[in-house]
């Protein structure tokens, strides 16, 4: 071995006393911030995305769903170890995991897993048959493991104060509605006890306070603004999931600009890139489609470039716009980007003559919308968009040669060329994690699962530094 | 990982009914793939690309006719230059065939615009297909990703050495080569079960090295929920073939008089073994990835340590010293009389070790992990886990090697019955398959 280099191992080797252990500990407490102030442990329909993924982390912790599904979408066992289907996906058969219990102690039966599966799906026939549940349902449920591994299908029960309980890795052990959940760890969890022995989420703090939070050393995971990955945070980490939402253009059924034409120049009026360099900082991508390419592949076939020669075009044949109607553009003002964006789309359809006025008050013509895309499997997201957009479900076309991915291309086309919707954007999911975050299973980290923001497999790789918002006085702690 | 089960299993079929994957299918044929070989980062030149290329330009052909067309070609996918040039000129040889001619775009009546995608799962490619004013034409056609990456052993004087063994998406959590009645076998403990892989078309020449094929699969059941960082052993032995141990359980195979071979399992907080004469054991703690510290029977006079999560032995002129990786981070070296503790030699060292023998040196150096902790404060990519070689020539470990560096974290580490080698389980960071490396020291470059 060369000398130098030799002295320079042996060097770097005594340097400091910082431990890198590569096996996870047991420990301490986690203590995470989320913008959403829910009051009530359950994940509504009409949910933010925002609210969607802060309660689907949370109530992820606490419960589990029947199955699950990997990074590529393919489905994994939970509460069902296994799983089949008659050949028209009408009836499922599901074998439960044995020697499960909820947090109370009650056992997860088939019996007890039947009945809350029954009650979230009214459409379906949930029954208890020995060590299985059977699910039958008129319509065929071909994308079903897909629907059961959303958030919305965790198995909860409960309790006397509408706490909710399950069967996962940490059980509620305090809760306030809107400002603080702590959850303790289930020594008895399926899944092998989790490393942290608690998690504290405080609600309702800005991103701006949980930046400061985990600078000062007071959080150990946050939110943060959708970007190209940049760590604004010195000594923390952030990651960014592939795009799991979709930024895009609505006509609610009253709207003035019912011209598909109209709506098809307004489209390639767009510009997108700049939108997204300085109002997105450069996260996400700009998007044509509803389903972001990752899930597809197939993306590239819908235009995403503005094409504003083509926008006019278009707008001279159109029977719109009528002489100085104004269009109004409306959009979620909780969602901090998107009056920003919403003026800078009526800039660009004022350049092309479509007269457009960012409004929060009156009779709205087009809605910008954020929407969730919640599960890897493409039709399942699709789905879901859809039902998000306000759109009609799509009926899923099925060509002859049963191409899967050819009927999701017909089926998604079908829904872009009635010009209900006008995809702008696929953005990412943004966390940042304190430097004493470790995360013990590296998927968590990939493209999938960081969407999921499950925060079971986190551990603390110094738990000196904690200081859990027990630990701190009343006056630091309600702030 | 190590969450039991973690593989979609299907029960027995159910008559009338069928199992279904919504998204799985078509990727079955990764998991036969198990050798090096399958990691190659392109496609041979006999590969399912020329076939799928041939079936766009089939699709094209159909939808655009015989003409001539002009034809744009874009890669958007990972696949490397090689595998993009085999693509497209198989691409316009089939489109000739099917009486698409490539022309310039003043001669041409229409223009194909050929897009290599991909989607986590998938090669997607598209084609629009625009002939005049008309409408425009889409074509698509997909196969399967495999995945990718290999492992880096950098080349330095005293090097630690990595050989890929095995590969599989499910965790592995130790494996073994043994020789059995017909041949080598490869063993696989993982978190439900033994398995067993014979090897198939090996040359004996050498030029093929052939792949595992799975000869059987022996079930271990339990009772008791696996911690998360599930962690277990597979240790060869002389009356029969193997032990496993893992948190509460204790396995022993059948003797090998026995056919067919078959795994006996108990639930049990029995020691296990550090060393391969059984000479040293330790608890083990059933519901965490540690022992306990307790020792059975002692080193010397020193019965207790620190819990730790991995020791390792060497023969001194004297005596034997023990090092033990402890929770806390520190090192602990124990001699039969006193129990030292190391905590500033520590920095970057992981929480596994393994003493392995070679020719060089002191004899015996351990290998020790390393957690690519410094990305943390750097922000860059995190998971890469690494192995590196120390000597203890006094108290302070000194560095003999540089790192072999992983794509992926050290989910274990455990020596060889021998003692010449080491077995390092690595999940892959990019996708997320667990790769077993036999792990040795070489002197010199």
């Amino acid at each position: 071995m060369r000398p130098i280099a030799y002295l320079l191992l042996a060097a770097i080797s005594l340097l400091g006393a910082v431990a890198a252990e590569t096996r996870p500990h047991y420990g301490g407490t986690l203590r995470v911030m989320l913008q959403s102030a829910p009051s009530a442990l359950d994940l509504p329909a009409n949910a933010t995305p925002a609210e969607y993924w802060d309660l689907s982390r949370t109530l992820s912790l606490i419960g589990n769903t029947l199955v699950r599904v990997d990074v590529q979408g393919r489905p994994q066992p939970a509460l069902a170890v296994a799983w089949q289907s008659d050949a028209s996906a009408s009836h499922w058969q599901f074998t439960l995991r044995r020697g499960v219990k909820f947090h109370d102690g009650s056992a997860a039966s088939p019996a007890a897993i039947a009945q809350i599966l029954g009650a979230l799906h009214s459409g379906w026939n949930v029954r208890a048959v020995a060590d299985s549940i059977t699910i039958e349902s008129a319509p065929p449920l071909p994308s079903l493991l897909a629907e059961l591994a959303l958030p919305r299908n965790l198995l909860l029960k409960r309790n006397a104060n509408g706490a909710p309980v399950g069967t996962g890795p940490f059980l509620v052990a305090e809760w306030q509605p809107s400002q603080f959940l702590k959850l303790a760890a289930n020594e008895e969890s399926w899944e092998g006890r989790p490393f942290v022995d608690a998690v504290e989420i405080e609600f309702g703090k800005a991103q701006r306070d949980q930046a400061i939070a985990l600078e000062l050393g007071k959080a150990d995971v946050i939110e943060e603004a959708p970007q190209a990955a940049s760590g604004s945070q010195p000594h923390s980490t952030s990651s960014v999931s592939l795009p799991t939402e979709l930024l895009a253009l609505v006509f609610p059924v009253n709207s003035r600009a019912n011209d598909p034409r109209l709506r098809e120049a307004l489209a390639l009026a767009i510009n997108r890139k700049p939108i997204q360099s300085v109002l997105l900082k450069g996260a996400g991508e700009p998007a044509a489609s509803i389903l972001p390419n990752w899930m597809t592949g197939f993306s590239a076939v819908f235009s995403a470039q503005a094409n504003p020669q083509e926008a006019r075009i278009l707008l001279a044949d159109s029977h719109q716009p009528a002489p100085n109607l104004t269009y109004d553009l409306s959009y979620d003002p909780r969602d901090p980007q998107a009056q920003l964006i919403a003026e800078r789309i009526a800039l660009n359809a004022r350049e092309v003559g479509i007269t457009v006025q960012v409004s929060l008050s009156g009779a709205e013509d087009i809605r910008l919308v954020r929407v969730v895309l919640p599960s890897p499997d493409p039709t399942t997201s699709l789905s879901e968009a859809v039902r998000q957009l306000g759109l009609p479900q799509a009926a899923f076309s099925a060509t002859a040669g049963g191409d899967a991915l050819e009927d999701l291309y017909q089926t998604e086309r079908a829904l872009l060329e009635a010009h209900a919707v006008i995809p702008l954007f696929h953005l990412p999911v943004t966390t940042a994690e304190g430097a004493r975050v470790r995360d013990w299973s590296p998927e968590r980290r990939g493209p999938w699962s960081a969407s999921r923001l499950s925060l079971a497999d986190f551990w603390l790789s110094d738990l000196r530094s904690t200081a859990s918002r027990a630990d701190l006085p009343a006056q630091a702690a309600s702030r | 990982m190590n969450r039991p089960p973690s593989a979609t299993r299907y029960n027995q079929r159910i008559p009338h009914m069928r199992a279904r994957t919504f998204s799985g299918r078509g990727l079955g044929w990764l998991s036969s793939f198990m050798l090096v070989t399958v990691f190659l980062p392109s496609f041979s030149s006999a590969s399912p690309l020329s076939d799928t290329a041939r079936q766009l330009a089939h699709k094209i052909a159909a939808a655009s006719g015989p003409g001539a067309f002009a034809l744009e070609f874009t890669n958007r996918s990972s696949l490397d230059e090689k595998s993009v040039r085999e693509v497209r000129s198989t691409l316009e040889a089939q489109l000739h065939v099917e009486g698409v001619h490539i022309a310039k775009p003043e001669q041409a009546t229409g223009l194909v615009e050929v897009v290599l995608s991909e989607s986590l799962r998938n090669y997607v490619w598209t084609a629009v297909i625009a002939i005049g004013s008309d409408e425009k034409k889409v074509a698509l056609v997909s196969l399967p990703r495999p995945p990718t990456g290999a492992a880096v052993a950098p080349v330095m004087p005293i090097a630690v050495k990595t050989a890929l063994l095995f590969a599989q998406e499910q965790p592995m959590l130790d494996v073994a080569l043994v020789e059995m009645p017909g041949g080598l076998r490869l063993i696989v403990l993982g978190s439900d079960a033994v398995s067993i892989y014979d090897r198939q078309g090996a040359s004996p020449s050498g030029n093929s090295i052939g792949r595992w094929e799975l000869e059987t699969s022996l079930p271990i059941t339990h009772a008791r929920p696996f911690p998360r960082d599930l962690r277990g052993r597979l240790l060869q032995r002389g009356d029969h073939l193997f032990d496993v141990y893992l948190p509460g359980i204790v396995c022993h195979s059948t003797p090998n008089a026995v056919a067919p071979l078959n795994l006996a399992c108990s639930e049990t907080d029995d020691p296990w073994p550090l060393t391969p004469d059984d000479s040293v054991r330790a608890f083990y703690a059933s519901t965490r990835n540690f022992f306990t510290g307790a020792l059975s029977p002692g080193i010397g006079k020193v019965s207790n340590v620190p819990s730790f999560y991995a020791a390792a032995a060497f023969q001194r002129t004297n005596y034997t010293l023990w090092a033990f990786a402890a929770v806390d981070g520190s090192l602990h070296l124990v001699d039969g009389v006193t129990d030292q503790a190391i905590r500033g030699a520590s920095l970057k060292w992981g929480s596994d070790l393994a003493a392995v023998r070679s020719n060089c040196g002191a004899g015996t150096q351990l290998v020790v992990s390393e957690s690519d902790d410094t990305a943390h404060e750097t922000l860059r990519d995190i998971g890469h886990d690494s192995l590196l070689a120390f000597e203890i020539p006094d108290r302070d470990p000194v560095a003999v090697s540089a790192a072999a560096e992983f794509d992926g974290q050290i989910a274990a580490l455990w020596p060889d019955s021998a003692g010449n080698g080491a077995t390092a389980i690595v999940r892959k960071k990019d996708t997320g398959w667990y790769e077993a490396y036999r792990v040795s020291l070489t002197c010199g470059n």
